[in-house]
């Protein structure tokens, strides 16, 4: 019953998960404003990076400080390739396994090991790309990379959303399937879980790269909505930070916490580009730490807890005396 | 052919030598009962022989396969289940889901499915909390959770750590029940303080202490013998 229960609320998701999808992607052919169809597409891209991030991270609690980074690969792949008159379905498909391989130099080397080992290698992988990309004359070094090809606006539009539904069914649908089992359970005890006879080594290895992967297609996509780029930006940590926060505010290891995370994050950062421009990642770093400290696992896995909560309760208690 | 073979096992943990030279064989549908005092290196050899830790020197043989340096999950995917002295359930999984995430020994012929889950639940009398989270058990509930998931790997030896510590004696009496019962299915080692009821149902009794064996015979010879009263066991179980 609890099963079929689960099953039911999955497929509620990707149906809703498509049907706003299509929605938003419909909006440029309703005569929405450029703005808010620049805030929708800044709300899908922290999702899909979010939801990458989610993938490996709030899965399996191997905390990452690369996804940024990731993206960023994505990014200077998809141009690289474009520039060099490949179509683009072939362009982003180079950017994601190419983030997918870079996945591998952090993932081989730390992710035998437990937690924290990983997330220093990722923060080490952070910077060293940084370093490297600056060097590289042939990405344009210091001075960064343009894309040659003009492209409509609608669609790194499309294909940013198309990324973000994408990877948040991934998220609903493998909560639901064998594999995801293993992965939550790996994440709750690994030693257990070897005991189980789950090779632990090996699925992190390949969520790693498949949650890289996703990374890389949303840093491609935001390539082409982009055009030009400058290593200081693209491999800045900040993404890395956004990447991790919008998961975390809204619910890590849950198909919806990015939703919500990523909703929050485009406000705010709308917000305070106009009353504290500048101050936009302090704020959402106090937010998440307001989040961490009260709310634990998230808005949505507190909400949901509260709503169980008061379900259980008997009427009398749940309903509560009138305020005089 | 016997189930297991261990052959000379040594293991150091600094200067501490928690298994010296350890001999053990485990015949099919044998229950072995492993005895001692703290620190006699019960819980060391269970790890030895699980993968949990590789022996320093000496082998292990599973089925007339060495499996000396193989990882633990690959072990237990060749059929050596373990459960854990203290428990480690997966809580954020349901009951049913801790069953179904494990992977079935090369002996099974495919996955455990929902019904395979919840026919093993039943065997191990959990089957009405199939849908609760594991988190939410008993201690009771959480150790048949662990032969359980145990038992979905459908092993051929199964490694028992203190599975009766903390039970009261109503559960006590349950799980020695369903321990005996799976006898027909697969070879067990019991690692248990209980002695007197641990005894009971084993068909072979080895004693360690300090790394080493000093008895290894029938439950009723091992409770006679001069150096595991002295060692262990004291006048109280022998008379």
């Amino acid at each position: 019953m609890a099963e079929s229960s689960a099953r039911r609320t999955a497929i509620f998701g990707i149906v809703a998960t498509a049907a706003v999808a299509s929605l938003c992607a419909a909006l440029p052919w309703l005569g929405v404003s450029a703005y808010l169809r620049t805030l929708l597409y800044y709300g899908a891209y922290y999702l899909a990076l979010g939801q990458a991030w989610n993938l490996m991270s709030g899965l399996t609690g191997y905390v990452s400080f690369a996804h940024g980074a990731l993206a960023g690969i994505g990014a200077y792949a998809v141009v690289i390739a474009m520039n060099a008159g490949l179509p683009l379905w072939l362009s982003l498909l180079c950017a994601a396994a190419a983030t997918a391989l870079a996945s591998l130099v952090i993932g081989l080397t730390s992710l035998r090991l437990r937690g924290t080992a990983f997330t220093f290698a990722t923060l080490f992988f952070q910077e060293l790309v940084l370093l490297i990309v600056r060097k590289l004359p042939f990405v344009g070094g210091p001075g960064g990379i343009v894309l040659e090809e003009i492209l409509p606006a609608w669609l790194p539009y499309l294909l940013m959303l198309g990324v973000a539904a994408g990877a948040t069914m991934l998220l609903l649908v493998i909560r639901r399937t064998r594999t995801g089992l293993r992965i939550l359970a790996l994440k709750d005890d690994e030693a257990a879980a070897n005991a189980a006879g789950i090779n632990a080594t090996r699925l992190k290895l390949i969520l790693f790269c498949v949650s890289a992967a996703i990374a890389g297609a949303t840093g491609a996509v935001h390539g082409l909505f982009a055009s030009s780029l400058f290593p200081n930006v693209v491999f800045a940590v900040d993404l890395s930070i956004v990447a991790l926060a919008v998961p975390l505010i809204g619910g890590a290891g849950t198909a919806s916490g990015p939703v919500v995370g990523a909703l929050l994050y485009v406000v705010i950062r709308e917000v305070l580009q106009v009353i504290a421009p500048g101050m936009h990642l302090t704020i959402v770093g106090l937010v998440l730490l307001v989040v961490i400290l009260f709310l634990r696992d998230g808005v949505v896995v507190a909400l949901a807890r509260a709503i169980r909560h008061r379900r259980a309760l008997p009427p009398a208690l749940a309903i509560g005396p009138e305020p005089r | 052919m016997p189930v297991l073979e261990v052959k000379g096992a040594h293991r150091w943990f600094g200067g501490i030598h928690a298994v010296r030279g350890v001999d053990l064989t485990v015949a099919e549908g044998e229950l072995v009962g492993l005895f001692g005092p703290n620190g006699a290196g019960k819980t060391t050899l269970f790890n030895l022989i699980a993968g949990a830790v590789p022996p320093m020197e000496g082998g292990i043989w599973l089925n007339g396969r060495e499996v000396t340096r193989l990882a633990a999950f690959r072990r237990a995917q060749l059929g050596i289940a373990r459960t854990f002295q203290i428990v480690r359930p997966f809580r954020s999984l349901t009951v049913l889901e801790n069953v179904m995430a494990s992977v079935p020994s090369a002996m099974a012929e495919r996955d455990n499915d929902a019904d395979d889950a919840m026919a093993i639940l039943r065997t191990v009398g959990l089957a009405h909390r199939a849908h609760d989270l594991a988190g939410q058990l008993t201690l009771g509930m959480l150790k048949r959770l662990e032969v359980a998931r145990a038992l979905a790997l459908a092993p051929c030896l199964l490694l028992l750590d203190e599975p009766l510590a903390g039970l009261t004696t109503a559960e006590i009496s349950e799980l020695l029940a369903v321990i005996v019962s799976l006898k027909s299915r697969t070879s067990i080692i019991m690692v248990d303080h209980n002695v007197r009821q641990s005894l009971a149902v084993c068909d072979r009794a080895v004693v360690l202490d300090s790394g080493s064996v000093i008895a290894e015979g029938t439950p009723a010879a091992v409770r006679r013998n001069p150096e595991v009263v002295r060692a262990y066991l004291g006048e109280a179980v022998t008379s």
